[in-house]
Formats: C-alpha cells, structure tokens, sequence
C-alpha cells in the first residue's frame, strides 16, 4: 500500500472516529445495562412477577382485555401482547384515542390466569438508559442522528481494517510491545483490540443503525403493503361494536396454522387500520419467533381479512433487532455481549488517546520548526 | 515467484487470525438464531472467542512484565 494511500485512510479512520466518538461512548455506556435489563428491572422492583397457579388454564384474550379496560377507564385499548419467555404474563397497552401516540400509552401487565393488574411495564431507571440509547430524548430525529454516528462508525471500522495490514505487518498477530512507549502499546492494543472484535462491532453498529429506521420502514409498511390489504375496505366506518377477542385469536390461529399470537392491534392503533385487528403470528424457533406475520382480521365479524408476510426490508428489520440486542443466546451470550461491548469503550477511548497523544508529540516538533525558521540571520 | 509466495506468506501471517475469528464470530451470531439450543452453545464459543484472545494476551503479558526475569526487573 502506497504511503499516500496509507495517509488518506488514516485520515478517513482519523475523523470518522473522532466525530462519532462521544455518541459512540454514549451508546456502548448505555447499551451495557441495556443488555441486563430485564435482570436489573428484576433486581430493582420494575419487572411484573406472575402469580404462582398450579397449572391452572390462562384466562381468555377477552377476559384480559375487559381487565385491561377495567383498570384505565375511559381509555381503549392499543394492543394486547403475549411474551414467548414469560408465559405468566399478558401486557396490555391503553391510549386516550386508538391511534395515540406511542409517549402517552400506558402499558400494564397482567397474570395470564387470574388476569389481575401486576404493575406498569417499562417503567424505573432503565427507561432513561433506553430514552438515552435509542434517541437521547430527542424523538426520531435523535434516532436518525444515532444511525448517522453509526453509519460513521462501520466506516471507521472499515477504515481501520484497512490500516491494519500496513501497521501491524511486521509484528506477530497479537503482539504488545511492552518495552516502547506507553502511545505505541496502547496502539498494539487498539489493533489487537479493534481487529478481533471487528465483526461483532460492525454486525452490532450496522444492526443499530438498521433499528434506528424503524419508524420510517413501518410507514412505509403502512403506505404500501398494509394500504392494499385493507383496499377493500375501502370508506367503511370504524366499528361500532368490536369482535370479541377471543374469536379473533382464535381465527388468526387458523389461518397462520403452527403459529401463535405475538400481539394483537386494535381497530385504528398504528400497527393496523380503523376498521381492522390486525394479529401478529410468530413461529416457535429462535429465527420463525422473530419473523411475524400479520394477520388482517374485519373489526366487527372477526373474519380473516387477508394475510401477507412482511416485506424484506421489515423481515431485515426484525432479524437485526436480536443481532443488536444479543439476547437470543441465554446468559453466557449476554455476558460475552458485555465484554465485547467493554472491549469496544477500550477501542474508542484508546483511539482517542492515541490522537491526543499524536498531536502533542507533534506539537513541539512543529513549534520547533517554527522558532528554526523565524531565527532570520542578522 | 518467490516473492508473490513471502507476499501470500506475509498476508496469511498477518490477517489469518482476524478473519478466522472474524468467521467464527458470524457463525455464532448465525448459529443461535438458526440452530435453537445447539446453536446457542456454538455461539458461547465462537462468539466469545476475540473476549478469550484479549484475556489471554493479557494474562500472557502480565507474567512477562512483572516477573524476575523480566526486561523491565533485569533493566533495573
């Protein structure tokens, strides 16, 4: 590699580096307890606990709605959900108006057999962290400014790949120069670092990107995939009196046969049509139970309206949120997920002491050159 | 020919560790999500692999360092 060549990916891997580093920080600090949340949440009081039932049967979908209904009155129901790895549990999500905003949903668990209230969902200190990860509070814009610093962040990634070849091709793979400077071990350090864990960090910084355009990929659903669904139906009201909901899980199962209900939405909620339920079906492995598909079911009679798998980009969607969170793998999975995120704060936090360092090795050597040249012979 | 062959030796030498972790570290991330409860085993190895390279420089070092026989003890 020419040296030319060399100083131009440098420079590339220099500033996209140094423009994403804080947001990087911020991200990899906050994503650490993200990835435990459901055990702190635990630890702390926030996480609902279902009550002990010896094999008793679940209550009906429509029982837990009227218990949802009943507890937030003059509110309506948004969507109704069912966790795969907490079968003793139902959440339910009431809004002021079927399409309200996501921010003034209240969500609230519920025991899957006696339906009584268990608590808030997402509620306590790890709501702040999430606020902070996904948009620093600072709604979609936030969000795709977050994308933007990780798209940043693939290409630092990428250009220090590149780097590594000429700065590391004398040297044993792994090697720490103990002996030399403290700037030049801790660069040993942040190759050997960088370039082990190159393709955890790009998987999960491209993921998270992905993630952050989520709202834009559901309008899109909305715009294209669900408008022709719901054609048909075309000017007809809202309706006046519901299914019942246990007619509607109950069609759904049918339709998408060896699957189950991951949540149902309400007439007029975002995830459906005024005049439509639609139910989410998932399959039963690691990768079917992330890939749902949506049901489109008549808001009065309950009759299957139409069923579509999701489009590519929502598939890519819901396969990259598992990628990023590293929760599909039980706990050793997520304790490695944290170390490799402890080893990724080491690169971006070593990289920037190596810029730091640089510029003060330079800056007496230039002002030397400077005092040399104004030294003008009298 | 001799020196298309140092060039290959050279590359292999220098980027054949990273890729293999590299490849190992997708196929774990892959495997949890395809392979069910086998897959997640796969994953604790492949997946934790660069964390167990970092250990072990680490651990590798420290003995070097600090040891009677060290440059740094025998310097002094």
């Amino acid at each position: 590699m020419k040296a030319r060549t060399v100083r131009l990916w440098s420079m590339v891997h220099t500033w996209t580096s140094l423009i994403s580093t804080l947001f990087l920080l911020l991200l990899c600090l906050t994503g650490l307890p993200l990835i435990f949340h459901h055990e702190i949440d635990e630890l702390l009081g926030y996480a609902p606990q279902p009550e002990a039932h010896a094999s008793a049967a679940r209550a009906t979908p429509q029982v837990v709605a009227d218990a949802a209904l009943a507890a937030d009155p003059g509110r309506v129901l948004q969507y109704v959900s069912w966790d795969k790895d907490e079968p003793g549990i139902v959440t339910a999500f009431t809004n002021s108006a079927p399409d309200g905003a996501p921010d003034n949903a209240t969500v609230r668990a519920f025991d899957a057999v006696s339906t009584k209230l268990l608590g808030p969902v997402g509620v306590g200190p790890m709501l702040i962290v999430l606020k902070l990860h996904t948009d620093m509070f600072a709604g979609q814009a936030g969000k795709l400014f977050l994308g933007a610093m990780g798209l940043l962040f693939a290409v630092a990634i990428v250009s220090g790949v590149v780097l590594y070849w000429p700065f590391t091709r004398r040297l044993r793979f792994a090697t720490i120069r103990d002996s030399a400077a403290r700037r030049v071990r801790w660069l040993d350090w942040h190759n050997l670092i960088g370039v082990v864990t190159v393709a955890w960090a790009l998987v999960v910084g491209l993921t998270g990107v992905v993630n952050t355009w989520a709202e834009l990929m559901l309008n899109q659903w909305k715009a294209t995939e669900l408008a022709s669904m719901v054609a048909p139906y075309a000017g007809k009201p809202p309706p006046v009196r519901l299914a019942s909901l246990d007619d509607v899980v109950v069609r759904a199962r049918q339709a998408a046969p060896g699957m189950e209900v991951a949540f149902i939405a309400f007439p007029g909620a975002p995830f459906t049509s005024s005049h439509h339920f639609a139910a989410f079906m998932r399959g039963d492995t690691a990768l079917t139970a992330r890939l749902l598909k949506p049901v489109l079911l008549d808001g009065e009679t309950g009759e299957v309206a139409d069923i579509r798998a999701l489009p590519l980009y929502l598939q890519a969607l819901l396969i990259s949120q598992p990628l990023h969170f590293g929760d599909y793998g039980g706990m050793p999975l997520k304790v490695i997920w944290a170390a490799l995120d402890a080893l990724t704060i080491v690169v971006i936090g070593s990289g920037l002491y190596l810029w730091v360092a640089r510029r003060r090795k330079r800056a007496p050597a230039k002002a030397e050159t400077f005092a040399r040249r104004a030294r003008v012979p009298s | 020919m001799h020196g298309f062959s140092d060039r290959a030796r050279l590359w292999t030498r220098v980027l054949a560790a990273p890729g293999l972790l590299a490849a190992a570290t997708i196929t774990g991330l892959l495997a949890a999500l395809l392979w069910g409860t086998v897959g997640q085993y796969v994953a604790w190895v492949t997946v934790g692999a660069p964390v167990a390279v970092v250990a072990w420089v680490w651990v590798r070092r420290r003995p070097q360092k600090t040891g009677p026989f060290s440059p740094t003890m025998r310097g002094k």
